[in-house]
């Protein structure tokens, strides 16, 4: 088994035209909403926190759900931790649309974006995607309180940053580095306990 | 060599139990029918043989791996057709076939030279195009939800030594009485 070849096809399996759609869509709104109320959200708490809401929302977003339950990616001879990270890699790049859109709409209104939020956005985004990704396979009560969870997470880890503590920033980083490694497990661990039935 | 064991297998969900306790055995090269009462039953039964769902109780092994201690080594010993088939037309089946051939780590274009072969045999169709997709890969189980009786015969050109297990609904069966295999030759 050649696990590099087999997460590239699944990559390339995620990354199609409407892929590409979401990521132009997501950009877009983003930015108009930056554009908006760029000066209005003074505080760096709001960019982070619509990062996050929007992040954890389009990870679990249920027609992205249906695709990846598909018997397709049970039958393949992987691990659920293979399985994860293959999964992973696509909705990451995918939130990364969130703090590049607020990035765009921001300095194309007041000309200046601080490079420091630009990553706390990113570290955001990417938290609250890969813990929202184990919503996927949940229904209900149980993948909404994923969600609600996904979005705290990706706020959270960016509070050291935030209230100004002493390394505010590398604290943050680490706690996303932490966070998202074990979201990593917990989707893998996820995967590896579902049970494609029929309907 | 026995292919597939299983013993004391049965799947529960939400305390109903949706497949029966059900043993079987076997051997590479022959082939088996398992009834089971229903549809749904049937088609987690061929799940669970496939490794691709863990029964509540008992144990299955695909040649020497435990389906849920080693189910990637378990998966790539199986080919499994599901009851719905592949839907997608012609283009969208030769890019499920380059996608298992990176997954399975296959040359792609013996994968879709394969592929065209066994269509070419087994005749275009959903149900044809799902096996052609199981068997791009040199499988030693091939396992076949609820598939037409006249499609086995044609399978077996292409596997002549993996063993072939299909699954059946039969109405003599009762949810509470144990599905066993009805014949292995």
């Amino acid at each position: 088994m050649n696990e590099f070849r087999a997460t590239l096809a699944i990559v390339r399996r995620h990354i199609d035209r409407r892929f590409a759609l979401d990521w132009a869509m997501q950009f877009t709104i983003v930015a108009a909403i930056a554009f908006a109320f760029t000066r209005t959200f003074a505080h760096p708490l709001i960019p982070l926190a619509i990062a996050s809401t929007l992040a954890a929302a389009s990870a679990a977003e249920r027609s992205h759900a249906e695709s990846l339950r598909r018997l397709t990616f049970f039958a393949m001879p992987l691990y659920g931790r293979q399985l994860a990270r293959a999964h992973a890699i696509a909705p990451s790049l995918l939130a990364l649309a969130i703090p590049a859109g607020y990035a765009f709409g921001s300095v194309a209104r007041v000309h200046a974006f601080p490079v420091e939020l630009l990553a706390a956005m990113f570290g955001t985004a990417l938290v609250s995607t890969l813990v929202a990704l184990s919503a996927i396979f949940r229904d209900g009560i149980r993948a909404a309180l994923y969600v609600v969870l996904a979005a705290a997470a990706g706020v959270a880890v960016m509070l050291p940053w935030v209230l100004h503590a002493e390394h505010g920033f590398t604290l943050a980083a680490a706690l996303a580095a932490i966070v998202s490694f074990f979201a990593i497990r917990a989707f893998g661990e996820t995967l590896a306990r579902y049970d494609p039935l029929p309907a | 060599m026995k292919i597939l064991r299983a013993a004391g297998v049965s799947f529960v969900r939400d305390g109903i139990e949706l497949v029966a306790p059900f043993s079987l055995a076997l051997e590479a090269g022959a082939e088996a029918e398992l009834l089971q009462p229903n549809a749904r039953a049937a088609a987690i039964a061929a799940r669970i043989c496939a490794a691709i769902v863990r029964p509540t109780r008992g144990t299955v092994y695909v040649g020497e791996y435990e389906t849920r201690l080693q189910p990637p080594q378990a998966k790539r010993l199986v080919g499994f057709v599901d009851a719905s088939g592949f839907e997608g037309g012609a283009h969208a089946l030769r890019c499920e076939v380059a996608f298992r051939a990176d997954v399975w780590n296959l040359d792609k274009s013996a994968a879709q030279a394969r592929a065209s072969e066994i269509l070419a045999v087994l005749g275009d169709g959903p149900y044809a195009r799902a096996i052609a997709l199981a068997l791009v890969a040199d499988v030693a189980l091939v396992v076949l939800d609820r598939p037409g009786e006249e499609l086995i015969p044609r399978v077996r050109r292409f596997v002549p030594g993996a063993g072939i297990l299909h699954t059946r609904e039969s109405d003599t069966i009762s949810p509470a009485e144990p599905a066993l295999l009805s014949a292995a030759r």
